[in-house]
């Protein structure tokens, strides 16, 4: 694995992290996973590595990812904006577009613009 | 086709399939999905489509006018001359129960006339691409579906296991709702419960979730009624939806599915589940939802069961107020609230003077009477965030949060003559009133016992009158 994937996964598990906490606040850690649990299905054809994604009632991690390091990943970068953006728009249907924008620009202040 | 409950389909590998598939066959082959939207982009350079849609998808507002309107007429293929004079061959993709989109093929010839020979290399071109394609496309669907249906079952049993096993309303009604949203895509969610001989919309999620809220719909309205006339689902048109009360306006579009599914339990009418989805969720989805409906009725009955049984326990039956038991909680929580914010709280400590003789001279039932209406009259001096309690007897204890000494002093004088001034049956009642606020560090203890203590003193002073314990 590429030093830069790595920088990449660790980045944006930063970003999962503290979007799954947000999200579990309001939509409590059932409804979160199986918010995450959908996007995976819905990206894992295009993005296989996204299986690797672990989550449950302690959190989101991106660990499998990081162990893997035999395996090549992709559009790595892509991929988790893809995920971020799908994530979003879900939790905007549940929390109302207001809400999901005000979690959505704290974590872009938090983490700098990366979503 | 790119991401709906039918096909989640990754645009870029389909792009690299066709692509491939094109250069195999010598054809230019473009895909449209079930709404007529472009999906798939130009496989074969043709300029004269790149220059009119200034690129590889068709983007030209007539020439997706000439589409939609073709495959709306289509049956299952056709053999046609496009406005720009392009021949090409479209098919209709998927199968009898489901159309998945639309297949266009073309020879790379341009607008050149085309002969009797040439007609016929496109047409075998066009089936034999469209046989390929509708093959892969069946497969992907069945895989497709597989993993939903996969994914729909653990979440059906994820949340069915929980449900029934939690007992706050609240987080029941939401866990219904997210659920389905994100299960299914759905449009809009809502759960309605019963009350009395209407359905009331408890929770709403979704687009036009907010304006669902609250609304109350009876039983015999014909929509209701039919909803609850069979054990299946309903299937609503728009119209119907829009029938029901305060939902004219609701904002849904005319190809969504909506469906209705009563609760029932062993009880009878527990209330109704409504979903709205962008695609039909088919024979399956419906089963599976049906599933989740009966789970989310045990669970609802349940949780407003024991809400029900939690909201008595804390009432006082004859005057609606707060019972002895649940003041002492409210005080407390009071009490912390007010040492976090830094305000003060006071207590109003009411008993109704020589109601003893009144009820031996009258009888209990005009007791009652007596203390419901002075239950009403204090009620109506004072504010909705203040606590009303009935202490015991013809007690009464109410909890003024954010109050100072001086006005829970007005307040206190204003219950007393609006008892006074009642003209109540058989004799005039007064009550003799104890007043406290607040010190640092006064617990649920030493603030009551000066409330009583002080309407004690008023007591003892000649009663009908407020006393000031501070």
């Amino acid at each position: 694995m590429e030093e830069a994937a790595k920088d990449i996964i660790v980045r944006y598990e930063t970003l999962l992290k503290e979007m799954w906490s947000e999200s579990a606040k309001y939509l409590g850690t059932l409804s979160t996973n199986l918010l995450v649990e959908r996007v995976v299905w819905e990206l894992s054809q295009e993005y296989p590595a996204v299986r690797l994604l672990k989550y449950g009632p302690e959190g989101i991690s991106c660990a499998p990812m990081q162990v893997n390091e035999e395996k090549s990943f992709n559009d790595l970068e892509e991929m988790f904006m893809r995920f971020v953006t799908r994530y979003v728009s879900i939790l905007a249907k549940l929390l109302g577009h207001e809400r999901a924008e005000e979690i959505r620009k704290k974590i872009i202040t938090e983490f700098g613009g990366a979503c | 086709m790119a991401n709906n409950l039918l096909l989640t389909l990754s645009v870029r590998y389909w792009q690299e399939f066709q692509d491939t598939l094109s250069k195999v066959m010598d054809a230019n082959i473009y895909i449209f999905d079930a709404q007529g939207n472009p999906f798939s982009q130009f496989s074969l350079p043709i300029e004269l489509c790149r220059e009119i849609n200034k690129g590889e998808t068709v983007t030209d507002s007539a020439c997706l006018d000439f589409y939609r309107t073709t495959f709306n007429q289509l049956k299952d293929r056709e053999l046609l001359t496009c406005p720009r004079g392009i021949k090409l061959c479209v098919y209709s993709l998927g199968n009898y129960m489901q159309n998945l989109g639309y297949m266009l093929v073309t020879l790379d010839t341009g607008t050149a006339p085309f002969d009797r020979e040439k007609e016929m290399v496109l047409k075998a071109k066009a089936y034999n691409a469209y046989r390929t394609i509708n093959e892969v496309l069946s497969a992907l669907l069945e895989k497709n579906l597989l993993g939903l249906q996969r994914l729909e079952l653990n979440s059906i049993y994820e949340i069915s296991r929980l449900m029934t096993s939690i007992t706050e309303l609240d987080k029941v009604l939401d866990l219904i709702t997210n659920a389905l949203i994100i299960i299914y895509q759905a449009d809009l969610c809502f759960v309605g419960l019963r009350i009395g001989d209407k359905i009331r919309i408890a929770q709403a999620k979704g687009e036009s979730g907010h304006l669902l809220g609250g609304k109350e719909w009876a039983l015999l309205h014909p929509v209701i009624e039919r909803v609850f006339s069979q054990i299946e689902p309903s299937l609503l048109t728009v119209d119907e939806l829009r029938k029901l009360t305060g939902v004219s306006h609701l904002e849904v579009s005319s190809h969504t599915e909506i469906i209705l599914y009563p609760l029932w339990t062993a009880l009878g009418i527990v209330g109704l589940l409504g979903i709205v989805v962008p695609m039909s969720l088919g024979e399956n989805g419906k089963r599976n939802l049906q599933i989740y409906a009966n789970f989310a009725a045990v669970a609802l009955a349940n949780a407003t069961l024991v809400s029900r049984l939690e909201e008595e326990a804390k009432t006082d039956f004859l005057t609606g107020f707060l019972n002895k038991r649940a003041l002492g909680f409210a005080l407390v929580e009071e009490l912390q609230r007010a040492a976090t914010y830094g305000y003060p709280v006071s207590v109003i400590f009411i008993d109704l003077d020589d109601f003893k003789s009144y009820n031996d001279t009258f009888g209990h039932l005009a007791g009652d009477v007596v203390l419901q209406k002075a239950a009403e009259i204090i009620k109506s001096c004072i504010r909705v965030t203040d606590i009303a309690c009935r202490h015991g007897g013809e007690e009464f204890v109410i909890i003024l949060p954010g109050t100072g000494n001086e006005n829970a002093l007005k307040v206190a004088e204003r219950i007393l003559n609006s008892l006074e001034n009642h003209p109540f049956p058989h004799r005039r009642i007064t009550a003799s009133i104890g007043v406290a606020t607040s010190r640092v560090g006064d617990s649920l203890d030493s603030l009551l016992r000066r409330s009583d203590e002080a309407c004690y003193m008023a007591k003892k002073m000649g009663k009908n009158r407020v006393y000031n314990n501070n």
